[in-house]
């Protein structure tokens, strides 16, 4: 290049800074008039001035005339944030799905759209038109997350609309399951819209020949007994027919309340099918009576009805635990209960039903585990139970639980404790190693009934809980944080009870303990950074990652234990417990309501990325990158650890931690 | 102000233009101009509007440019241009290069303004004296269109505030600056252009020529 060339090269470029420099000033002037209209407009008059820069620096004018559509779902991945400057604008649902409560909605100047799809960079689910002629400022997506991270008071106007948009997530995140799953009806419909609506029933003295005759006649396999009252006592069915009438040679004259199963199982129209599937799960039965508000009969719900919403049949389940044999029966069982939970999680079912959900059935299993085993290993005369702790302990377990049991047992007075010990010893470690092979892997820390550490007499778990809570050393603490959180799941209850009430009178004349378990639940706090969103960084070895048990449930838990403790409640799961402390100790409810939305949103978060992200047939973990979280997630996710910071400085103010 | 008028039209000075001045309008020349055949919505148009001392091209000052152009859509920002002759006290080749910057910036675009004797006889005048550039560009004037496209709404040329009005458009109150009036402008052909499509007139070229005839007819008719 020669030097005239470079000489007219940068006399060019003066020409072209010349131009660079006008064009910024016509792009500041126009700023400037987008800004006046901002500065008349919530939320934008209440933001600073650098955020206002932003909007108006980046923000196209944009015309519909009245009729266009300016964006649907049809429209792909949403590529702007659009105010509108003059006109209307009408958003109109899309699709069968009412994902929020209105259908129609008739936006003006100063309102803006569609916040929940481009904070989520996913389709609007809704299509936007213009009703008339239609003046809109348009932020590209990218400038909009921009000033959602740098303008809290644009976050905030942002994150309340988005909160109203909860359930519109759990809709997205169902959306996602069903895809996978070939359910589409809800099992949290009421039960009125489900089963049979005029149910035969009959009174108590009618005749067991009239009762049978109705049966016959009607073509059901079962019939309700109920009072001229239209309350239900009982119901009769074709198996009581076997067992009660024809193999106990009762006369047919005999009234049918002789052979009814009394105290029927009912719910209400309002409870959910997920209700009668909880019931059926728990108590092993197959109808469900349903009842106004005055207790009155008004349908039935039976097995069959509900199987209708299930690929896999909860009876079936039940049934195939309940009957099998061997572990290998059980494991197909075991998988069944996984395929189930997923359909559950598929049709909207919470977290907090489900997690209750998925431990009825593991206890199911678990206790058919103990009892085949039993087969092998007599304690007749021996009072003694088997014990769950840690996440089964409460009710709380995810897909991915590994074992955490123990025995407690009475010796008889001649007996030497030892040796009855050892026959536990070897009869837990054959429990153990079947409930690894059903999928509840063996504990790491082998807490686990076949380590003589945690198969005790009750006077031995008594001094332990003693000596944990008079020296709160770590490993107490810690302890503390598994066995206190214990439930029977076989055997003798009354032991667990007599284990949680000397608990209970322990911790209560012990403010110490409790201080000391306060401080330690306050040692790991939620993953809230200051700049960034989130601190990713916590887990060696997992950089950009989150542990959503270590960083978030687990906070939630480890306050709901010490205020549990501190109440007097008796519960084990942290909801009830918090629920139920939050009564005693007059902690406002829509205060606990937030905390326990965001304890069920986490543990939603850890059963999605379980069952969705973990390996067929693996263990899934905790462990999830936030970065891969849609932008509704994760400003829902930030929610619910900042209600777990929330719950923790409550416990730091109670206790006095420093 | 006299200076101000010696700097802004101090005759054919062609001769004594900076060498980048001059490199740049070499440049602007060969450029070629963009194609007028594509839809409004590929085409780039420049929405142009002017401050002046006066309404008279001939003998009053031109104070400033403010452009915006509109494509794909939509009045992009970062696709702006302002200039302000009035506080200008540095040596005339300023100016050159500022007039010569909105060539480049306008890039041969269709320019589109309200009234274009008054615009563009102010602009044919900044640039032939400054530059020796005979400044010819593809007009669309809105004074004429307007009432040929929105005969519902006016029918003859009448002042911008009747269009802001009638649109419902928020002027704002007091004086609007050069910005602010090219701002609604290109409001009013963003609004326009979805007119013109419903007639079938949807590539510049036949904007342009539209927007001929209507003048043409309206000033013979």
């Amino acid at each position: 290049m020669t030097t005239q060339q470079q000489a007219g090269q940068e006399k060019e470029q003066a020409v072209g800074q010349v131009e660079m420099s006008l064009r910024q000033d016509g792009r500041a002037r126009m700023a400037g008039n987008t800004q006046a209209f901002l500065r008349n407009h919530a939320p934008f008059n209440k933001m600073q001035p650098d955020a206002l820069q932003l909007f108006a620096d980046k923000a196209k004018i944009v015309f519909y005339a009245a009729g266009s559509e300016i964006v649907g779902p049809d429209s792909g991945k949403v590529r702007y944030f659009y105010l509108i400057e003059s006109g209307k604008v009408q958003a109109r649902q899309a699709g069968e799905v009412t994902v929020t409560e209105y259908s129609i909605l008739s936006l003006g100047a100063g309102e803006s759209f569609p916040i929940g799809a481009v904070t989520a960079g996913r389709p609007s689910t809704n299509v936007y038109k213009a009703v008339e002629d239609t003046f809109c400022y348009q932020l590209p997506a990218d400038d909009f997350l921009v000033l959602l991270a740098s303008s809290p008071e644009f976050n905030l106007f942002c994150t309340r609309y988005i909160a109203s948009l909860l359930d519109q997530s759990r809709c997205q995140l169902q959306l996602q399951f069903a895809q996978r799953a070939s359910e589409q009806q809800t099992l949290n419909s009421p039960l009125h819209g489900i089963g049979s609506r005029s149910p035969i029933a009959v009174s108590p003295e009618t005749p067991l020949r009239a009762a049978l005759e109705t049966m016959s006649q009607a073509g059901v396999g079962s019939l309700v007994i109920a009072g001229e009252d239209r309350k239900a006592v009982g119901v009769f069915t074709r198996t009581d027919l076997l067992d009660r009438v024809v193999l106990a040679e009762l006369p047919l004259t005999a009234p049918v309340s002789q052979a009814m199963s009394p105290h029927p199982f009912m719910l209400a129209e309002h409870a959910t099918a997920y209700d009668a599937m909880y019931a059926m799960a728990t108590h092993g039965i197959r109808h469900v009576l349903v009842t106004d508000a005055e207790g009155k009969l008004t349908g039935v719900v039976s097995e069959r009805d509900l199987f209708s919403l299930q690929r896999v049949g909860l009876r079936q389940i039940r049934q195939s635990i309940d009957g099998a044999h061997n572990v290998e029966a059980l494991q197909q069982a075991a998988a069944d209960v996984r395929q189930l939970s997923f359909n559950m999680l598929a049709q909207g079912v919470g977290a907090e039903q489900l997690t209750q959900f998925i431990s009825a059935l593991n206890d199911a299993l678990t206790r058919r585990v103990i009892q085949l085993n039993l087969e092998k290993h007599h304690f007749d005369g021996i009072e003694w139970a088997w014990l769950a702790f840690g996440s089964e302990g409460r009710d709380e377990q995810t897909f991915s639980t590994d074992q955490d049991n123990g025995i407690v047992f009475v010796p008889p007075e001649d007996a030497t404790v030892d040796a009855l010990r050892a026959r536990f010893l070897a009869y837990a470690l054959a429990v153990n190693k079947d409930l690894d092979r059903c999928g509840f892997p063996l504990c790491k820390g082998n807490i686990m009934a076949s380590n003589p550490q945690w198969c005790l007499t009750l006077d031995e778990w008594k001094d332990q809980f003693a000596t944990w809570i008079r020296t709160p050393q770590p490993d107490a603490l810690l302890n503390a944080t598994i066995f206190f959180d214990f439930r029977a799941l076989y055997g003798k209850a009354d032991l667990a009870d007599t284990m949680r009430r000397h608990l209970l009178s322990l911790t209560a004349s012990s403010p110490m303990f409790l201080r000391a378990m306060a401080k330690n639940a306050l040692d790991v706090e939620p993953p809230l950074g200051k700049i960034r969103d989130f601190l990713t960084d916590l887990e060696p070895g997992q950089p950009g990652k989150i542990d959503l048990k270590k960083y978030g449930s687990r906070i939630f838990v480890d306050v709901a234990r010490i205020y549990a403790m501190a109440s007097g409640v008796h519960n084990t799961n942290s909801i009830q417990r918090l629920r139920l402390a939050a009564q005693r100790l007059s902690i406002r409810s829509d205060e606990i309501d937030a905390v326990l939305e965001g304890l069920n949103f986490i543990q939603l978060l850890r059963l999605q990325h379980q069952y969705l992200e973990g390996e067929p047939g693996t263990q899934g973990d905790n462990l999830i990158d936030p970065d891969t979280l849609n932008e509704l997630d994760r400003r829902i996710l930030k929610e619910s650890f900042r209600q777990a910071r929330k719950i923790q400085t409550r416990l730091k103010l109670d206790y006095q931690v420093q | 102000m006299l200076g101000l008028k010696k700097f802004l039209f101090r005759g054919s000075a062609q001769a004594n233009l900076p060498d980048d001045v001059r490199a740049s309008l070499d440049l602007w020349r060969a450029s070629k101009a963009p194609p007028l055949d594509d839809v409004h919505f590929h085409t780039r148009y420049v929405v142009v509007d002017i401050v002046s001392s006066g309404t008279n091209p001939e003998s009053d000052r031109l104070l400033g440019i403010a452009a915006a152009a509109v494509w794909k859509g939509a009045i992009q920002p970062d696709d702006t241009f302002y200039v302000d002759f009035s506080t200008l006290d540095g040596e005339g080749s300023t100016v050159d290069r500022e007039l010569t910057a909105f060539l480049l910036f306008a890039a041969k675009a269709p320019l589109v303004t309200y009234h274009i004797p008054y615009v563009g006889g102010f602009l044919q005048r900044a640039f032939k004296e400054r530059l020796g550039v005979d400044f010819q560009p593809q007009w669309i004037d809105l004074a004429w269109l307007l009432p040929s496209m929105f005969d519902d709404k006016g029918d003859s040329v009448m002042p911008m505030d009747h269009w802001i009005d009638v649109f419902g458009l928020d002027a704002g109150s007091g004086r609007r600056d050069a910005m602010a009036n090219t701002l609604l402008l290109a409001r009013i052909f963003q609004m326009m252009t979805v007119r013109a499509v419903s007639k079938q007139i949807d590539t510049a070229a036949h904007l342009i020529a539209e927007s001929r005839a209507s003048s043409f007819l309206r000033r013979t008719h």
